[in-house]
């Protein structure tokens, strides 16, 4: 699997993303269910770091986010 | 070994990173740096910390990579991609190559400020660990230019 692949698995797959939205530094995601967010395989994946806050869940990848984004959106 | 100066892209005053309002930065996830609390007295042009390419640009921050790879990232006030560019005039495009000191961006700190959210600039060695950066510049003011850290290569 390559980087956006694990990531999506990681937060749950596409049924679980509310939303994803990369900034310069991380990717916003909204998940329907949070429990369903693997912050060991995010980290796996090459994340730096995971944010969560309720439904909302920050993975700090880096610059690359907008790229990375990108490719998650056309997995899904 | 080659040693990095990185500049200041803002006029201001120097903070830690661990006192900017965002985990990310305060943690130092992305790498080590300093932030700049930029000066309120209307539009500031931000320009370029290190020579490089400018490999990503966003209205609210920008990363500047050297020819040997290092990039340094400047993130203009906290949570700005929610204001989609709104009030940011970009004077170069990704891809161009650019000297240090040289205009990036124009925006208002007040104006983001006045948008509810702090218009601290974190100056980021991106994957740098701590130990690579020396001779920060103490708190206190500093001008759009002057050195804020050397990072070690």
């Amino acid at each position: 699997m390559d980087k956006a692949e694990q990531i999506l698995a990681a937060l749950g797959g596409a049924d679980n993303i509310v939303e994803i939205e990369p900034c310069a530094t991380r990717l916003r995601t909204e998940v329907h269910d949070s429990s369903k967010v693997d912050e060991k395989a995010l980290k796996a994946a090459g994340a730096f770091g995971v944010i969560s806050s309720g439904q909302v869940v920050q993975v700090v990848v880096g610059p690359e986010a907008d790229t990375i984004a990108t490719d998650i959106e056309d997995l899904m | 070994m080659t040693q990095l100066d990185v500049l200041s892209p803002v006029p201001g005053r120097i903070i830690e990173l661990a006192e900017v309002p965002d985990p990310v930065f305060a943690q130092a996830l992305v790498g080590p740096g300093l932030a700049v609390d930029p000066v309120r007295t209307g539009p500031v042009t931000a320009v370029a910390p290190v020579a490089g390419r400018l490999v990503k640009l966003h209205p609210h921050a920008f990363v500047v990579q050297t020819d040997d790879g290092a990039g340094v990232l400047t993130h203009l006030g906290i949570d700005t991609v929610q204001l989609a560019g709104e009030g940011f005039e970009l004077h170069v495009t990704e891809g161009d190559e650019v000297a240090a000191g040289d205009a990036v961006v124009t925006w208002d700190p007040a104006a983001v400020e006045t948008s509810g959210r702090s218009p601290v600039v974190p100056v980021i060695a991106l994957e740098a660990t701590a130990g690579d950066l020396t001779g920060q510049r103490p708190a206190g003011p500093v001008d759009a230019g002057d050195a804020l850290f050397t990072w070690a290569r």
